[in-house]
């Protein structure tokens, strides 16, 4: 489930910053590193959200500072539903 | 009966820095920069506060009316998070500059960046409570920020170039020309969140990421609180234009954005096209202010009501949103005639009218902030260290902010 969700935030962070087509995207580094500003995080988060049709309030994620900080908090909700 | 906005018009100072430029010299990402909508901001001269603004954006709608008209005014609503006094409200000094009735309540209200709306909605239920038929109320949403040196941090360097200064006045009564309120059309939405404050009363705090999210949140549950409320209504069709609490206008996008998709599920093409037609209008002054707080969502509709096209009436809804939080989602039409009386102060030419500093002069503000702290108990404005700005305002019939002598604030009308 984990991986997926990864597959599918890295797949939403390409659609949000297309400049990152083709580039390896690292799950560890901060999304700040990335080059992703808040709107493109608050954009990340809601796309993630939707599309895994979690119906969460998004200021639970404020705290997440990677790819892989996104996925945890995300996986730990689907498991919750 | 109807309520709303008799008139409105705003005052955002007398000096603008171009923020494109500015973040050039702070070396933002110059090509994502342009994706975040921001063009100008107001940036508050020694001689002006909340308080000489808010005074000038109602002066000339106070001047508009007859002696029995302005003698009908029962309250000043101070809508702010910039105040200067914890115990006094600046509606005291504001109905002293003015000339208004002492027959009046005087008041002060906060809410971070949602007190405009607060206001705003407290002034139109006095009107249709009838409690005292054919009173109006005075609603004066006024903010500022002065900066001092500023922190090399990301989220700070972008909160730099988006912070800006002003105020709008609102005539709420019953004979609503301007903006006419759909009564009880409103959804609200706030919880307990530390997303962004004023801690302390010259330094802005808090979190971005967390902000962001927590608008984006409002932004979808005070519309679906508002669609309970008002049956049938349609994110798309049922408002001609959406006015919206711009931080700055790349949030608002991403609002617009979200909401396009979880309402209507848009495909990105009509979302933009959607934005463009019905979001854009309302960007127009917020680009060129920055944010102003709890003026801001008011800015907003006052740049749709000049922008727009009204050649039919038109509904128009307004989303607005203040940390900490609140936030609210009502509506309103607007006609020719609004856009008519509203367009007699020249909305434009005043943002027109704003001298543009250089980079040197705009760092030449912080030294000067940093002696206009709060608490202040003497000061005196020296009107000659912005000479070029001050030239926009003297000989106008504008009042300024000239000393503050054992706390107490004087102005000058000049």
């Amino acid at each position: 489930m984990k991986n997926q969700i990864i597959g599918l935030i890295k797949e939403n962070l390409i659609e949000i910053m297309p400049e990152l087509e083709g580039q390896e995207i690292s799950v560890e580094d901060t999304l700040v590193d990335i080059g992703a500003n808040s709107i493109d995080r608050g954009e990340l988060i809601t796309l993630t959200l939707e599309r895994l049709n979690l119906e969460v309030s998004r200021i639970e994620f404020a705290k997440a500072q990677s790819i892989k900080d996104l996925a945890d908090m995300m996986a730990e909700k689907m498991e919750k539903r | 009966m109807n309520a709303g906005i008799e008139a409105m018009n705003i005052y955002c100072g007398s000096a603008a820095l171009n923020v494109e430029e500015l973040a050039k010299v702070r070396k933002l990402d110059n090509d994502r920069f342009a994706n975040l909508l921001m063009k100008e901001k107001t940036v508050p001269m020694p001689y002006e506060d909340p308080i000489s603004n808010g005074v000038n954006a109602a002066k000339p709608i106070i001047d508009s009316l007859t002696e029995d008209e302005r003698n009908r005014i029962d309250m000043i609503i101070t809508c702010t998070e910039s105040g200067i006094d914890f115990g006094k409200s600046m509606s005291t000094y504001i109905q002293h500059y003015l000339g208004l009735n002492r027959n009046c309540r005087l008041f002060e209200l906060k809410n971070a960046c949602y007190s405009g709306t607060a206001g705003f909605q407290m002034a139109v239920n006095f009107i249709l409570s009838q409690t005292a038929p054919g009173r109006k109320a005075l609603v004066i949403c006024t903010d500022i920020m002065r900066l001092g040196a500023v922190d090399g941090s990301m989220e700070l360097a972008f909160a730099e170039p988006s912070t800006g200064s002003g105020a709008v006045a609102l005539l709420v009564s019953d004979n609503p020309v301007v903006f006419q309120v759909d009564k009880g059309a409103n959804g609200y939405y706030g919880y307990e969140v530390m997303d962004t404050c004023r801690p302390v009363p010259d330094q802005e705090a808090g979190n971005v990421d967390l902000s962001l999210l927590s608008y984006l949140d409002c932004s979808e549950n005070s519309f679906k609180e508002y669609q309970k409320r008002v049956e049938g209504a349609d994110y798309e069709s049922s408002f001609s234009y959406l006015a919206f609490h711009a931080p700055f206008g790349g949030m608002v996008k991403g609002a617009h954005r979200t909401n396009m998709r979880k309402f209507k599920k848009a495909r990105p093409e009509h979302i933009e096209a959607d934005f463009n037609s019905r979001v854009m209008p309302s960007l127009i002054y917020c680009q060129r202010v920055g944010n102003i707080m709890g003026a801001t969502a008011h800015l907003a509709l006052a740049s749709t009501i000049d922008n727009g096209t009204f050649d039919k009436p038109k509904r128009l809804g307004i989303f607005s949103y203040g940390s900490g939080c609140c936030s609210e989602f009502y509506s309103g039409v607007v006609t020719a005639q609004s856009q008519a009386k509203q367009r007699q102060f020249g909305l434009d030419k005043h943002l027109n009218d704003r001298f543009l500093l250089s980079i040197p002069e705009y760092e030449k503000t912080f030294a000067v902030n940093g002696e206009l702290k709060f608490g202040t108990k003497n000061y005196k404005v020296d009107r000659t260290q912005f000479a070029d700005a001050y030239k926009h305002v003297k000989g106008k019939n504008k009042l300024v902010f000239s000393e503050i002598k054992d706390y107490h604030r004087i102005y000058e009308w000049v």
